[in-house]
């Protein structure tokens, strides 16, 4: 602990450093600048959702409209995702991973940057750990991105969601751009941020951002059913995340790009864990070191482009419980996971109507602990994906065929068996008429998760003979735009209707000897749902403009494992059958105001549907304002949001309760 | 990454309730030695699922059939807590020790209506009682935190800790001493392997009995001898079974043999067996008398506890089903016929009876 506390600190003095050096040489250059000069922007973002992507039901958002959801990390982001379910353990620094469509949070893909963010040891990523300071776009695609020309592990889970961080826009006119953001608000959080942009010189740009987040984490809240008539708090719920981002950025003209991008994370947590009745004591703790370093190439030569990418992650993990009851008085586990990853992608607009592309990746990923009799597995992924795009008069049809080899090898037992898995996926669209606003569009995806290291290896649970979990897609939608010239803007309306099977499912059930459990291919899920998405655009009163977007969800996804269980076609657990968001805004100059509107119905935390088993549903309403304004030539913007303004009593998960009303304010300066 | 604590946590819990699946009692000072006092119904216990504050009491009522899910929600308006793992009526009262909650809640046996919560807290932090035995007017209470508190069950108060070995899990008595079973569960791969015998008269420690290690279930006959089922370290060291002299305090024998629950009535012993079986052991012969109590057939998916009523003979088996589903619990007849079936909680780890 004093050697956390002496090593944050020598942290945070650096950090002090750094922004008052940013301030400096910031004002310097800006002083230099002509206020009448206008910004030439150059765009060198990556394969941010476009129309295009219209191929694959996809939703988007973006950095500017993170304000007006009220979110404050990724997950927040997508609660208004329709066909996404939240699993969020409540507070600043809980668990936060999120199920596409019913089929588990391991079957949902994270590419940050062009390259996947992997977890080999649980296969889920906590998505409250990423920072939205450096996001510009977060797109989350069913079954796969639009574009073919990518490396092949996007096209290797049933979703993807694909997070793109800001890339300079720079020029000599503008060579320095800094932003210096601080939040602050409820459970004591003290969150400064500064991104600072730098142009090297006419084909370099840097990014370098910081990012400090902390807060206590308490809050109070109602515990039900223990007879208590007064509010406890919630404790053990502290947050201390540094995360420094450093990212070079080349370019020459629009045919090569070249990123190189080098991240660390360092975060220090109390785990307040569930609420168990008359014991709401914890005192786990978890430490993170997590550290990346990824490499992008991009080139585009007459109808060819390649792409290649690597990438080396290192993620330490402790886990602590010093009150564990063995006799060393503590529980202390340290994980250490490392990966390699690298992949290479060429595509050839080979026709007019004819795109081809072949991609390969090839991963090598370990997994270290202190545990005893640990197996230290290492795993060898290879992929291979071939896609092909055909565009036919109103017709357009994408193929992809990957192809994964996955091979282990442990220090202690046996490996698991080697495996080699085809996996297909069809998409296609049909434009009715000329114009392009109505789109039909189809698509089947038949994918897997492989198991995990803790599936596989864990001490005495893990099953080393573990077949993949599989996952099939069929949907069809339906995506209808219109733009406007007179007062309505636009207005785009989306509904997808699909059918999902998850076969094989890996779940943990008991042994045959009673007291240790162990994980099986076990389980089969039906699941049918409808996703749809309203948005609409309306300008009205000269200046004003307003925003309206709905999603709607709905998901039945019943048990069909066992005709003879008690369980047979009931919902699996925490799966709302309805769930609605609403977003709505006034941007009026230099003011918006925002609301936010989630819903989801009841759900049940077992899988028997039983009342005693029944989680009450929940209406959340956010509010937030923002102001900008200019000061001095810089851009102030500021924001005040009230999350959960009626002050809901909720959970996502049971025992794990959500804040009640809870304030953050925040004010960015950009120079 | 709070994922994989969860999870870890997750098997951790899922491996120790596991251990719960025993009891002792009915063998050495029944309190009301009336053979003739009459059943009024019966509660059982289900232990709930980790970290879901839902262990339940339901009670069933012999005269007019009559099943309610949580007598104890029903009582006190508001739940047990979080995986009960033991109950025991003694005297008036009922006894329910609930591990992760850390409490020990006393009842009225009659009607299940709270008389006192005593918290099994040191500074703050949850000792995690496990079971519960009783001698002249003492309760015994083992605890995680290697203790075996001593309750006096007219004032309710705790008089004092015994320290023992660790993690303790049962208890039985015998010629007025105290075994506890000190498993080490919480130390895989370097589990306890002894017996404290601790002398009732004076309430301290005399004695650590060698045993196969991971000892956890304990049960007493009438002889003087103390059965111990150790699990071993689901490796290469296999569960066995010691037995031990209690005028000696020494281990008589020490053999192979598997069972994850034991309850002794007069000469027989039921032991829970895999395979949906309860084994039956002779303890005046001390051998294997059959493999397989259930005779009619009657199919029990996950065998969880067994109990046996002294004054009937009937058995009754919990079904753990799948874990995370509903129980059930089947009364058989002395013979291994069933009688009937009622439907529980989750995890259903003991039956205790009500008399009129």
């Amino acid at each position: 602990m004093v050697n956390y506390f002496f090593d944050c600190s020598s942290r945070l003095r650096g950090w002090l450093f750094l922004v008052v050096g940013c301030i400096f040489s910031a004002q310097s250059v800006t002083a230099q600048l002509d206020s009448t000069q206008q910004l030439k922007a150059v765009t060198v973002t990556g394969n941010v959702a476009s129309d295009a992507s219209r191929i694959t039901p996809s939703q988007t958002v973006r950095g500017g409209d993170f304000k007006k959801l009220s979110a404050y990390n990724i997950a927040d982001a997508l609660r208004n995702f329709s066909g996404v379910n939240i699993k969020d353990y409540g507070g600043i620094g809980g668990l936060k991973t999120v199920s596409v469509r019913s089929l588990g949070a391991n079957h949902t893909g994270v590419q940050y940057d062009g390259v996947p963010v992997n977890d080999m040891q649980n296969g889920q990523i906590d998505l409250g750990k990423i920072s939205l300071d450096n996001v510009e776009s977060i797109t989350l695609f069913n079954g796969q991105p639009g574009e073919i020309c990518q490396p092949a592990q996007s096209f290797a889970s049933a979703s993807i969601l694909v997070i793109n961080s800001l890339a300079p826009r720079l020029d000599s006119l503008k060579p320095t751009k800094i932003k210096i953001g601080f939040t602050t608000g409820s459970f004591g959080l003290v969150h400064p941020t500064v991104q600072w942009q730098q142009r090297l010189n006419s084909r370099w740009a840097m990014r370098f951002t910081n990012h400090f987040q902390q807060a206590h984490g308490r809050y109070s809240y109602k515990v039900k059913g223990d007879g208590s008539d007064t509010l406890a708090t919630r404790t053990n719920a502290f947050v201390k995340t540094l995360q420094q981002d450093l990212a070079f950025f080349y370019q020459k003209n629009d045919s090569t790009r070249f990123t190189l991008r080098t991240n660390y994370h360092h975060s220090d947590r109390g785990l307040p864990g569930a609420v168990v009745f008359y014991n709401p004591y914890t005192n786990q703790h978890l430490w993170n070191r997590d550290f990346f370093s990824q490499a992008s190439c991009d080139h585009r030569w007459s109808r060819f482009r390649f792409l290649l990418h690597g990438k080396y992650t290192h993620n330490y993990t402790r886990y602590l419980d010093p009150d564990y009851l063995n006799s060393e008085g503590k529980l202390d586990q340290r994980y250490k996971q490392q990966q390699f990853y690298t992949t290479a992608s060429i595509a050839w607009q080979a026709r007019k109507w004819l795109e081809l592309a072949y991609s390969s990746d090839f991963s090598l990923s370990t997994l270290s602990t202190s545990m005893y009799g640990f197996a230290y597995p290492k795993r060898f992924t290879y992929l291979h994906a071939a896609s092909t795009r055909i565009q036919l008069n109103r017709v357009q049809i994408q193929c992809t065929l990957l192809n994964t080899h996955i091979h282990e090898t442990v220090k202690l037992g046996d490996a698991a068996s080697d495996r080699t898995i085809w996996s297909p996926t069809i998409l296609a669209t049909y434009q009715p008429f000329i114009s392009d606003d109505l789109l039909l569009r189809i698509f089947y995806k038949d994918i897997f998760r492989a198991p995990t290291f803790n599936d596989l290896y864990y001490a005495r649970s893990g099953n080393r003979s573990l077949q993949p979990e599989w996952a099939k897609q069929y949907n069809i939608g339906i995506t209808w735009r219109k733009d406007f010239l007179n007062a309505l803007d636009f207005i785009q309306f989306t509904t997808d209707v699909y059918y999902n099977v998850v076969k094989d499912k890996i779940i943990a059930v008991p042994n045959k000897d009673l007291f240790s459990w162990t994980m099986l291919n076990l389980g089969q899920v039906d699941i049918r749902g409808i996703d749809v998405t309203a948005k609409a655009q309306v300008r009205a009163f000269g200046k004003t403009k307003a925003i309206t977007t709905v999603n709607y969800t709905f998901q039945e996804a019943l048990d069909v494992t066992d005709r003879l269980s008690s369980v047979y076609l009931d919902q699996i657990p925490y799966t709302p059958k309805h769930s609605m968001a609403l977003n709505a805004g006034l941007d009026h100059q230099k003011w918006g105001i925002y609301l936010n509107q989630t819903y989801s119905s009841y759900r049940y935390y077992l899988s028997e549907n039983l009342p005693e088993h029944y989680v009450p549903g929940f209406f959340v309403t956010d509010l937030s304002g923002q102001y900008r304004f200019k000061l001095a030539r810089n851009t102030i913007s500021t924001s005040l949001e009230i999350n959960n303004l009626f002050g809901t009593d909720y959970a996502f998960i049971r025992s794990f309760p959500m804040p009640g009303r809870s304030y953050r304010f925040s004010i960015q300066i950009s120079i | 990454m709070k994922s994989f604590k969860l999870k870890t946590l997750l098997y951790a819990f899922a491996f120790i309730s596991f251990f719960t699946a025993c009891r002792d009692d009915k063998t050495d000072p029944e309190p009301q030695p009336q053979p003739v006092a009459e059943r009024k119904g019966l509660y059982v216990l289900s232990e709930g699922l980790f970290n879901a504050n839902n262990s339940s009491l339901s009670y069933y009522n012999y005269e007019n059939k009559e099943l309610v899910d949580d007598q104890f929600k029903l009582q006190n308006d508001r739940g047990l807590g979080d995986t009960a793992n033991d109950i025991a009526v003694y005297g008036s009262k009922m006894y329910i020790v609930v591990n992760v909650s850390s409490t020990v809640e006393v009842a009225d046996a009659k009607t299940a209506k709270s008389i006192k919560q005593i918290d099994f807290k040191d500074n703050g932090v949850g000792r995690q009682p496990r079971y519960i035995v009783f001698d002249k007017n003492k309760a015994y209470i083992s605890s995680y935190d290697g203790t075996v508190a001593v309750m006096d069950t007219a004032s309710l108060q705790i008089e004092k800790y015994i320290k023992v070995g660790r993690n303790p899990e049962q208890m039985a008595i015998s010629n007025g001493k105290l075994y506890v079973a000190n498993s080490g569960g919480l130390d895989y791969p370097n589990y306890d392997n002894t017996v404290s015998v601790i002398d009732l008269a004076t309430e301290t420690e005399i004695k650590k009995i060698e045993v196969v290690m991971n000892p956890r279930i304990v049960a007493a006959d009438s002889y003087g001898d103390v059965y111990v089922i150790s699990t071993g370290n689901y490796g290469d060291v296999k569960s066995s079974m010691a037995i031990i002299n209690s005028s000696t305090n020494e281990v008589k024998n020490q053999a192979a043999f598997s069972g994850g629950s034991m309850a002794i009535n007069g000469d027989l012993a039921y032991i829970t067996a895999s395979g949906g079986k309860i084994k039956v052991y002779n303890v005046k012969t001390e051998t294997l008398e059959k493999e397989n109590f259930i005779a009619d057939g009657t199919k029990i998916s996950t065998v969880y506890g067994v109990t046996v009523d002294s004054i009937t003979g009937e058995v009754f088996v919990t079904d753990a089903k799948n874990y995370v589903t509903k129980g059930e619990v089947t009364c058989f007849d002395p013979t291994g016929t069933k009688k009937y079936s009622i439907q529980t909680g989750i995890n259903p780890n003991k039956v205790v009876f009500v008399n009129k």
